[in-house]
């Protein structure tokens, strides 16, 4: 495969100045979103998605793109500067990152923060280009039993990473699927759980549920907030890390690496928890763990590394398979599916532009990153003090007209403020969002693929088995749900003979 | 009526109707999958899943229902204010036209919910109104409810 001939390619329609600007943009806004504590990348992206309807495919998956690995740079600096992140990816970095800034060194943790960033997004970018490529020929020859397979195995791997609890993850999952399932039938043309009502023939679209569970839910939430956001009033001074701030941190910045690449591809692991296991990993690593959570670097370098490079490791099943494995790729599996463009293994050969061009522009991304985020900290200090009264109704306003414009309805306004209410109370309640999400785009293609499949071969289930591929992905499936009960039971008799001594 | 017990209930009631519905639909034959068949698999799920929360949300001996309606009701009441409000807005912009009625919205929002004072609600209001008006209808061209010569 001619990779050079392609980034080339991908270069020159990054440079087109509608996608230059586009890019810029994202960056802007995704710094922007990431700074501001309160709302995330995903509701963002999703108030955002309808403005999309306008301008090209590639264009658009360049901007909401940059929105996302734009947020995972603009996180750091509220957690370094306020102690409170930005967004969920960026909470980690609070611990150490706000006492260098305690202890005036400020300047260096955003330095190594944007560095380190800057290093595993170009890094973890190489290797979505090297990898998706392969992994789509591959995949090429996946039929319905495989895709049957693959998204139980990516469902119960996302039950199964759910931070809080399995049961209540697999719940949102099913009820994710139910979702799916309103609307007309597309091999029979019945109407399912529509109550009659016209609107819904279609069924409930992605916009509307995401805009309302990450957009309006958050709105709701930091309504309650209360308090002012104190920044830390020190002096940036030199932004740059030393000579000894880089020999300590290459090691993390090239795990964090890693790690977020890798946990990117798996469902559910998202940016949030490759920064935490790269915490995790550095502290066990380290010679001195007790330094963490006093101002270590390496507790910044490897969690900002590690939320970044999980961006581009996110991007690889979406481009190969057509799998989305975490909510901000589900929101570009929609916007590529608004553009007509079913995302796949065929989408590098038969839309090699969309492809090739969004690499390219997540290097350019990340350069304009480094650009926007160290010069312009005054400016995102100053854009901290804007009142949260003011700042929620806007993003409030922005989901409706966002929600209307989708098909110029106001039924699409009030099943966002229904889902809007539903994830506000998710919140409250310790609901996850990301089952329900991933679960309501999953649903149709696990659905239709599973019928494909029994249709093939009469009836007989043993299709799933008797293909090695499909067999050997729902063996892992079930292998990780024993082993969940196995280390639970564990857990659980470990805890009983703690609390006996 | 502890919250895993109400969350509990709730997933079963919703997998309760899932299953009764689908069974509605065709389920059709093991060759030929009908509409029905994937939902009244999920609803099974659903249905075990809520039984399981239900019968794990069981309160401990002396253990007080965790559930504080009190509570809950003064959680709810901001949300329910904007819904209510948002609801109001979407009634009234048909007939207003966008402009004056996303100026309203916005001041009642200001004063009501994030409790600014009348003058500075209004002021805000006016600000953010036409702002977002000149965002969205003129700079993104979004086809927003206008009422007849009333250009706005």
């Amino acid at each position: 495969m001619d990779f050079f001939g392609n980034i080339i390619t991908g270069f020159q329609i990054t440079f087109q100045p509608v996608n230059l600007l586009y890019c810029f943009a994202g960056c802007l806004v995704g710094t922007l979103i990431g700074v501001l504590p309160g709302i995330g990348p995903s509701g963002t992206i999703s108030i955002l998605l309808p403005v999309t309807f306008k301008i090209s495919p590639v264009t658009s998956v360049i901007f909401l793109a940059g929105i996302y690995y734009g947020a995972m740079y603009g996180g750091s600096t509220t957690s370094i500067l306020v102690n409170v992140p930005g967004e969920a990816a960026s909470v980690v970095t609070c611990l150490d990152g706000y006492q260098m800034a305690r202890q005036g060194r400020a300047g260096p943790a955003l330095g190594i923060a944007a560095f380190g960033s800057f290093i595993a997004g170009t890094l973890s970018v190489l290797a979505l280009m090297f990898l998706s490529y392969p992994l789509s020929r591959f995949a090429l020859a996946f039929g319905p039993p495989e895709y049957t397979a693959l998204i139980i195995l990516g469902i119960t791997i996302l039950t199964y990473l759910a931070q809080k609890s399995l049961l209540k993850a697999l719940m949102m999952a099913t009820f994710g699927f139910m979702l799916a399932f309103v609307g007309v039938d597309m091999l029979t043309g019945k109407a399912r759980f529509t109550f009659g009502i016209p609107a819904l023939m279609d069924g409930i679209g992605i916009l509307p549920i995401v805009m309302g569970i990450f957009g309006v839910a958050e709105v709701l939430e930091n309504f309650d907030a209360s308090g002012e956001i104190s920044v830390v009033k020190a002096k940036l001074g030199n932004l740059f890390p030393s000579r000894q701030d880089w020999k300590d941190c290459w090691k993390p910045i090239s795990r964090g690496t890693l790690i977020g690449f890798f946990l990117g591809i798996i469902p559910g692991g998202s940016a949030t928890l490759a920064s935490f296991i790269s915490y995790a990993t550095e502290k066990r690593c380290s010679k001195h763990p007790e330094r963490f959570g006093r101002g270590a670097i390496e507790g910044v370098a490897g969690p900002e590394s590690a939320n970044n490079s999980a961006c581009a490791g996110g991007l690889v099943p979406l481009f190969a398979l057509g799998i989305p494995p975490s909510v901000v790729a589900a929101l570009l599996f929609a916007a590529l599916m608004m553009h007509g463009i079913q995302p796949g293994p065929f989408i590098i050969t038969e839309h090699p532009q969309i492809f090739w061009g969004l690499v390219a522009s997540m290097y350019l991304g990340n350069i304009m990153l480094m650009v926007i985020n160290l010069p312009l900290i005054g400016v995102w200090v100053q854009v901290l003090k804007v009142p949260r009264r003011v700042l929620l109704p806007l993003i409030l306003f922005f989901c409706i007209v966002g929600a209307y414009a989708i098909n110029n309805s106001f039924f699409d306004v009030g099943v966002m403020m229904l889902f809007g209410v539903i994830g506000y109370l998710m919140k409250k309640f310790d609901y996850e969002a990301a089952p329900l999400v991933l679960a309501f785009v999953l649903g149709p293609i696990l659905e239709n693929s599973m019928r494909q499949s029994l249709r093939i071969s009469r009836g007989s289930f043993w299709i799933f088995f008797s293909r090695p591929v499909s067999g050997t992905l729902l063996v892992l499936a079930g292998l990780i749900l024993l082993s969940y009960f196995f280390f639970n039971k564990q857990r659980d008799v470990l805890d009983e003979k703690e609390i006996k001594t | 009526m502890t919250k895993e017990r109400g969350g509990g209930l709730i997933f079963l009631l919703v997998g309760i109707y899932g299953l009764i519905f689908s069974r509605l639909l065709s389920l059709g034959k093991w060759n030929d999958p009908g509409p029905g068949v994937l939902p009244f698999v999920i609803s099974m799920l659903l249905c075990v899943s809520g039984i399981s929360w239900f019968i794990a949300g069981k309160p401990k001996r002396g253990e007080k229902s965790d559930i504080n309606w009190g509570r809950l009701a003064r959680m709810l009441r901001t949300p329910l204010q904007i819904v209510v409000l948002t609801a109001a807005f979407v009634l009234v912009i048909t007939r207003t036209g966008y402009l004056a009625g996303s100026i309203l919205y916005l001041f009642l929002f200001l004063l009501w919910v994030s409790h600014y004072t009348p003058r500075t609600a209004v002021g805000m209001a006016l600000v953010m109104g036409i702002g977002s008006w000149l965002f969205f209808v003129k700079l993104l061209v979004i086809q927003l409810p206008t009422i007849g010569w009333w250009i706005f």
